[in-house]
């Protein structure tokens, strides 16, 4: 990676001779941005210039991506100024959800919204698909423009969306959490293409949760807690050899303070005997595909398996069939030695629920009432059990403290607390329902510290490990593989529907990156 | 904080004014005297012991139908079909009490006949409602259905079955009859007001404690805000719409009591129809609090009664024009009313944004906001 750039105009002249792809320098100073009574950001500063990537990091909430939004003018500002050398049309936004239409062809959504058009607004697609052609070639970037665009893998959808904002002329690219999505690979190969970018003169913004990206790839990053940037510097070449320093500074700066320490998977005795096990799982969905097909594994008493694999393999469906949820699954979940009865009833599903916690990898569907008070979410489901209101206050009150949910209201609306407060809930209710059971045997995690900050992931990660600890079986759904390394015993990596690889916590990323992609040498 | 909550209720003092400026528009087309037919409509209402008397007659079945529209509304379901299901009731509530014999003291007759005209409301509902949890057809299309196939059967029923061409039932057991509020407040002498108006502000509070409170009310109010959460947890989901529905049915039914039971003494084609729509209104003006809906139903009533005071001036279709004109009014000031109260209630009138350097706090307090 190139040294910082200098601010001065002349010298970045002589740096980027060829000019054209020179990114605007874009100012924004003390800016603050207001979503009805709640301040997104309260004070934020920043200078982006064209030459490297900038990363910005923060907590969930913190106003990462409200800065972002706020630089290309999509957020309602309140006070402070946003400079733009050359105004606002040279940037281009790639949002974390993308904006692609799924039944156009790649080729009709780069051009969407710019299209290239004959005498009498007929589309001219073969002016555009030269002028793709061309933009590809400059960039390095490759999308196949016929394919539909829906059967595009995540990673090319990606490409596309920068492809069109390029396309659009922008020199600016902006981009929301692109790397959530991605397997460690393409990850890789984005910011070797944004790297590139950079290099040839384009500004570049990431905003990102993962420490390890802007360790390696970015070359200033700015940190952003509670709506104020709290740390905007530049990251020299010769830090990068010493990571553990960087990301130290740079977490005590996300987290304002000491990091709460890591945890780490409980002693797993050698005898251990087998809680779960999964026996040619299959499940077709509706389009006739085998979306689980013939997963076998098996999960021991105090044992954490991770399941790693990219998004859509059959992870949300295993998680689903565990909990009883899927009708149409064969095969067998055994269970401490007896197989599982399939769900018919409620009946049914609230016995299995006694055995299995579950959190499903969408809270907002599957987890939580937003509408509801927290205290309501948090006994959902268990008011028979439940003896009387004292009762009912004195365990809310219980898993309030036990999780550390803020603010500890128990009539506040749930669906106005952050992200990752709503998570303690979702697995307050789960963890301790299930600690509680006489019956229990085996917890199912989806995605459980997905979109959730630092603090509330370590009390998450405390409490998964706590329930291993008192003889549970762990089953753990993740997309993030630093928590699968920190929290697992084993790591299982899901690709169409079958385990295709068993691996050691201590696999390097790429390996476990490759099993993923379903390459055989993994 | 007095002021803010005044300026909170201003738009529904406006809509108010609003309505009685576009009443006095109404009388003034007709050729009337604004002034003078507002003072009939008032008369007729608010102004006499007779008038009030007859606001709470009208208002009564507003109360259960409201009430029904409520309980249904808490499990996600519209039941549109309370207007069948009042209908059904009252017939087989009121030939029922036409068939107790005459010696069945209070106590025990008007329970039968209640309870009987509720099991009916039920069972009307129940259509609709197993449908929709079993099958997941629409409740709306079909208690629309449900609601024309009543309408065929109530005349058919008087006519073919009863052989009766008067389209009334017989007289009900004076044990099943309710008694007029004069008994115990004189003035009310005349008006058609009896003890379903207390029965019916009781039955509110206490079905919506219990929607609140209980283990039933509780799961019916979680499966309306999101079924698929409380499918997850193992709530009954399709058994909790099931009786709501079925509650909503029941509760729509009880307005018999103020109609055959407390003003006619019979049934006959028509008695009490349009409760059935008007409540949801209630429903909707109510906002899910049992004042809001006792307030409601006083509201709609007054508005009944006000239309048919200056009926004799004024045509009653006018009325209606200004009734649901009115309704939309408030509808629309209490919204806004509501959310000044919470911006008044919430948001600082500062509008700079908050410059506060941050305090340097542990690390483990800070992660948790």
């Amino acid at each position: 990676m190139k040294k910082v750039i200098a601010a001065d105009p002349g010298l970045r002249a002589a740096r980027y001779p060829r000019g054209a792809m020179r990114g605007p320098v874009m100012k924004i100073e003390d800016i603050a941005v207001r979503y009805g009574d709640c301040w997104s950001i309260r004070s934020a500063t920043i200078t982006l210039e064209p030459g490297v990537i900038h990363a910005i990091l923060g907590e969930n909430g913190a106003g990462k991506s409200t800065l972002l939004k706020a630089a290309a003018g999509f957020a309602p500002r309140v006070a402070g100024t946003v400079k733009i050398e050359d105004g606002a049309a040279a940037i281009g936004m790639v949002h974390q959800h993308f904006m692609l239409v799924s039944a156009f062809s790649a080729l009709e959504n780069l051009v969407l919204g710019n299209e290239p058009t004959g005498s009498f607004g007929r589309l001219d697609l073969t002016k555009a698909r030269r002028e793709a052609e061309a933009l590809m070639e400059k960039t390095g970037l490759r999308v196949n423009l016929d394919a539909r665009t829906s059967d595009l893998a995540v990673g090319e959808r990606q490409r596309l969306e920068i492809l069109r904002v390029l396309y659009r002329g922008a020199r600016a690219i902006l981009l929301d959490e692109p790397t959530a999505v991605l397997s460690p690979l393409e990850a890789e190969e984005l910011y070797t293409t944004l790297g590139a970018l950079a290099e040839g003169g384009a500004t570049i913004a990431v905003v990102t949760h993962r420490m390890d990206e802007v360790i390696r790839f970015a070359g200033h990053v700015t940190i952003m807690r509670r709506g104020r940037t709290v740390l905007s510097r530049p990251i020299a070449a010769d830090e990068r050899n010493h990571p553990k320093r960087l990301e130290d500074e740079l977490t005590r700066a996300i987290m304002g303070g000491e990091p709460p320490h890591e945890a780490s998977p409980p002693a797993l005795a050698e005898d251990a005997e087998v809680a779960l096990s999964i026996e040619d799982l299959v499940l077709v969905d509706a389009a006739g595909k085998r979306v689980l097909d013939g997963l076998r594994f098996a999960v021991k008493k105090g044992e954490i398996v991770g399941i790693a694999g990219i998004e859509g393999n059959g992870q949300r469906e295993l998680v689903r069939a565990v909990a009883g949820l899927e009708p149409g699954v064969a095969g067998a979940i055994v269970l401490g030695g007896a197989r599982l009865p399939a769900v018919r009833s409620t009946g049914d599903l609230r016995k299995r629920r006694r055995a299995v916690a579950v959190v499903h990898e969408d809270r907002h569907a599957d987890g939580l009432m937003l509408d509801a008070s927290v205290g309501d979410n948090l006994v959902l489901g268990e008011l028979d059990q439940i003896d009387g209101p004292a009762a009912e206050a004195a365990l809310i009150k219980h898993r309030i403290d036990r999780f550390g949910v803020n603010p500890p209201d128990p009539a506040r609306r749930a669906g106005d607390l952050s992200g990752g407060n709503q998570q303690k809930v979702v697995v307050a209710r789960a963890l301790d329902r299930i600690e509680a059971s006489p019956e229990r045997a085996l917890v199912v995690l989806g995605q459980p510290t997905r979109g959730v900050d630092v603090g509330a992931a370590a009390t998450i990660h405390g409490a998964v490990v706590a329930a291993a600890e008192k003889g549970l079986a762990v089953l753990l759904v993740s997309a993030d593989l630093g928590e699968l390394k920190r929290l697992s015993h084993r790591i299982l990596v899901i690709h169409r529907g079958r385990i295709v690889a068993e691996l050691p916590p201590t696999a390097a990323d790429d390996v476990i990156g490759r099993a993923m992609l379903g390459m055989e040498d993994a | 904080m007095n002021d803010k909550r005044a300026r909170a209720l201003l738009p529904i003092v406006l809509a108010i004014a609003g309505g009685i400026l576009l009443f006095n528009l109404i009388a003034f087309a007709f050729g009337q005297a604004p002034a003078s037919a507002l003072r009939l409509a008032f008369e007729g209402t608010w102004g006499t012991p007779y008038g009030l008397g007859q606001v709470l007659f009208k208002a009564t079945p507003l109360l259960f139908t409201g009430l029904a529209f409520e309980v249904a509304l808490r499990a996600g379901l519209f039941n549109i079909g309370a207007e069948g299901q009042l209908g059904l009731a009252s017939l087989v509530g009121a030939l029922v009490a036409s068939n107790l014999p005459a010696s069945l003291p209070m106590p025990i007759a008007l329970p039968i006949v209640l309870v009987t005209a509720a099991a009916v409301g039920a069972l009307v509902a129940f259509i609709p409602a197993i449908l929709r949890a079993r099958r997941g057809v629409h409740e709306i299309i079909t208690a629309i259905m449900v609601n024309r196939i009543v309408d065929a059967i109530l005349p058919w029923t008087f006519s073919t079955v009863l052989g009766s061409s008067s389209l009334r039932t017989a007289d009900i057991a004076p044990g099943a009859a309710l008694p007029r509020l004069d008994r115990v407040i004189p003035s009310f002498a005349g008006s058609a007001a009896s003890f379903a108006f207390p029965l019916a502000v009781a039955t509110v509070f206490a079905a919506m404690a219990l929607l609140g409170r209980s283990r039933p009310g509780r799961e019916i109010r979680w499966v309306g805000l999101r079924p698929e959460a409380c499918r997850a947890e193992g709530i009954d989901v399709e058994r909790r719409m099931l009786l709501a529905m079925l509650l909503s049915g029941a509760i729509a039914a009880l307005a018999v009591s103020s109609t055959a039971l407390g003003y006619k003494g019979y049934y006959e084609l028509g008695l009490g129809a349009g409760a059935g729509w008007s409540g949801i209104a209630v429903a909707m003006l109510g906002r899910g609090k049992a004042i809001g809906i006792v307030l409601a139903a006083i509201f709609l009533g007054t508005l009944e009664q006000a239309g048919l005071a200056v009926n004799a001036r004024v045509p009653r279709e006018a009325m209606n024009v200004l009734e649901a004109t009115l309704i939309v009014l408030v509808a629309v000031a209490s919204r806004v009313a509501s959310q000044g109260a919470r911006a008044a209630a919430s948001a600082d009138p500062e509008p700079e944004p908050p410059r506060d350097k941050p305090a340097p706090t542990p690390a483990s307090e800070e992660a948790r906001s």
